[in-house]
């Protein structure tokens, strides 16, 4: 069951990649990528870095109350598109992560890794522009 | 009540059916709606604004309601017993999915009880899908709809991707699967791959109408054009998703019929990854009234005529099948031969496109729509068709009757091509799609008036096939395991098959599974 469903969730993150690509090239073109104030996007990378740490060790919980802080943390400090989008996205895989059985744990990690990818990418992208 | 709680995949495959016959039948009837309405010069039947809510409706319909649900549903059916499982890998997936794609479909249709459906077309174009010429709400259910039915069908791509990964039967490589399962897991890694670009330009559009934001605005920085090239990238591979797994029914069909095994089975397997790669570098033979410059269009023009090139050999790959064959004109093959010509046809027009300036001349006229129609209609509608007649007593355990089936064919045949061959004329002489009414010009009022009719038969042509169904499905002759004496795994199961497809797992050796146990003097396995 596994293999099956991983494999099933690595389709989905790659359908994930192109949406999200295609998302970040129609911002960097018409120049309407998130304003990050001061230390708030170090801030948050490191709340998501550590999820995605936390997660890879199996810690529910941890992952569970980082990822609700990064989501509070995006929707209260910048108003944009792809955050939101993105912040949609990590708060659906944290209400996964509270509900799935452990079992499915490793194969929600594919996810929850592919988010935190997404925002290093955003985050980056944000700041050089 | 059980089927509210299916998760049996040929359940789940049969309510994808039964919903797209149902948006089939709805579709249908806003055709006959907009083709009463061009019966005439100057008519007004009704509103303009009607008319728009008419074409906008019947095109999503047919494509996202009808034709993709209809083919998701023949692969949740058929692969698991093509490829000797007893399950999808992932059953909750599947109707999860399903029920996801009607959800889409009923607030599409919900629209209509607002008082306002979405009518700026099934591509929606920026900046008309915009909030200041697109007001109502719309424009707002259509792309709400399309999220959940895109969702429905990316869930329902990856099922059928992991199912056909890792549930095949012993033995049986990629290079021994049916034709059909290689067909609908190309077409189901390009939803994979093309949807998501439906999903982004979906986003975009909803943030501009509810969200305030600017993305196709030219006079806040936005940029309309962004909107056309994200949806044909996806539109456009789009178009061979919906037709590649009607080629997977007519490489299954042909072969059966002509009592020949497929010739050049490597060709018409490695050919459509050929076109599902292709078809990602031609989203532009969509845009070419618009001014990109030379160089881009000259390549996006070749790339459009590259791709007619392995579509072609799929078409010699089953003509050559049918040479020389004991070919047996039941009702199935006569509507896969059909499927040959028409597509042809729809194809010719296609290669047409391909070339700029004659582009220029055509687009947005009716010789488009004659093309769209030949493929989607005479396509994957024909090919469906020939399915249908195929299948049905593996799904019901009944035949079709052949005497109903012959009279549905021709009056089908007749009544499509009656509406929709006179287009490429009208297009010709000028007559733009998505017009409300024209003016009384020599010979316009003559051939709509020739389309309408035709689309009347068409009408007739249906209904005598859903009789034919529903008559054999209460009177039809029991049909047996096996009664086209074929050679694929599903005929190797009961008919309908028990919700344990197999008692055994198959150990396959060959192409023609059920060829090698019904001749164990002379299995393929040996010749090869």
């Amino acid at each position: 069951m596994t293999k099956r469903a991983q494999l099933g969730m690595a389709m989905l993150l790659i359908a994930e990649a192109v949406f999200f690509f295609l998302l970040i090239l129609a911002c960097v073109y018409l120049g309407a990528l998130p304003r990050l104030a001061g230390s708030s996007g170090w801030l948050l990378t490191a709340a998501l870095l550590a999820s995605s740490l936390s997660v890879w060790r199996g810690w529910r919980w941890g992952t569970i109350a980082l990822g609700a802080a990064f989501v509070i943390g995006l929707f209260g400090t910048t108003v944009s598109m792809l955050t939101a989008v993105l912040g949609i996205f990590v708060l659906v895989g944290t209400i996964l992560i509270a509900l799935v059985p452990v079992s499915a744990l490793r194969t929600m990690a594919l996810y929850w890794h592919f988010c935190t990818a997404v925002w290093l990418v955003i985050f980056a992208v944000a700041s050089l522009a | 009540m059980n089927w509210l709680y299916a998760i049996d995949h040929k359940r789940v495959g049969i309510l994808y059916m039964l919903s797209a016959l149902l948006f089939f039948l709805a579709g249908g009837m806003e055709a006959m709606v907009m083709r009463a309405q061009l019966a005439a010069p100057n008519l007004k039947l009704i509103t303009p604004e009607t008319y728009n809510q008419m074409f906008t409706m019947h095109g999503t319909t047919m494509i996202f309601l009808v034709a993709m649900p209809v083919l998701t549903g023949f692969g949740v059916y058929l692969v698991p017993l093509m490829i000797g499982a007893n399950e999808m890998a992932l059953p909750r997936l599947g109707a999860l999915s399903f029920w996801m794609q009607l959800f889409g479909g009923v607030l599409l249709y919900y629209s209509f009880a607002t008082g306002d459906a979405p009518s700026a077309g099934w591509f929606s174009y920026a900046p008309l899908s915009e909030k200041p010429f697109s007001p109502g709400s719309g424009v707002d259910y259509w792309a709400l709809a399309l999220l959940m039915i895109a969702g429905g069908s990316i869930g329902s791509a990856i099922n059928l991707i992991v199912t056909i990964a890792t549930e095949r039967a012993p033995g049986m490589t990629m290079r021994l699967v049916p034709l059909f399962v290689w067909m609908t897991l190309v077409a189901s890694v390009m939803i994979v791959f093309a949807l998501p670009a439906l999903v982004a330009s979906l986003v975009l559009l909803l943030s501009d109408r509810l969200f305030a934001a600017r993305f196709f605005d030219p006079s806040q920085g936005g940029a309309p054009l962004l909107w056309q090239h994200y949806f044909w990238i996806f539109g456009h591979p789009e178009v061979y998703i919906v037709v590649l797994p009607a080629f997977g029914m007519i490489s299954e069909i042909i072969p059966v019929f002509s009592r020949k095994p497929i010739f050049g089975y490597p060709f018409v397997a490695t050919s459509t990854v050929a076109i599902a790669f292709l078809s990602y570098g031609v989203w532009v033979h969509h845009m070419f009234a618009v001014a990109l410059g030379r160089n881009f269009l000259a390549i996006f023009a070749a790339a459009s005529m590259l791709i007619a090139v392995p579509t072609g050999m799929k078409i010699f790959s089953w003509i050559a099948t049918m040479w020389g064959g004991a070919i047996r004109f039941t009702t199935a093959m006569l509507f896969a031969v059909a499927f040959l010509l028409e597509f042809t046809v729809g194809g010719l027009s296609g290669i047409a496109f391909a070339a700029v300036p004659v582009d220029w001349q055509v687009t947005d006229t009716y010789f488009v729509v004659a093309h769209i129609h030949y493929v989607l209609f005479g396509g994957t509608v024909f090919a469906l068709l020939a399915g249908v007649h195929y299948w049905f007593p593996k799904m019901s355990g009944r035949m079709m009757d052949e005497k109903l089936g012959r009279w549905s064919f021709w009056v089908i045949v007749i009544g499509f091509n009656t509406a929709v061959f006179v287009q490429h004329f009208l297009g010709l002489m000028g007559m733009t799609r998505r017009i409300y009414t024209y003016p009384d010009l020599p010979w316009f009022g003559t051939l709509n008036l020739i389309s309408t009719i035709g689309a009347a038969i068409l009408v007739f042509g249906i209904f005598i096939f859903l009789c034919n169904v529903g008559m054999s499905l209460l009177f039809g002759a029991k049909a047996g395991d096996d009664p086209w004496n074929a050679w694929t795994l599903e005929w190797a199961v009961s008919s309908p098959p028990l919700v344990q497809n197999f008692a055994e797992i198959p150990e396959v050796r060959s192409r023609r599974p059920l060829w090698d146990r019904k001749h164990p003097e002379m299995p393929d396995w040996m010749q090869a």
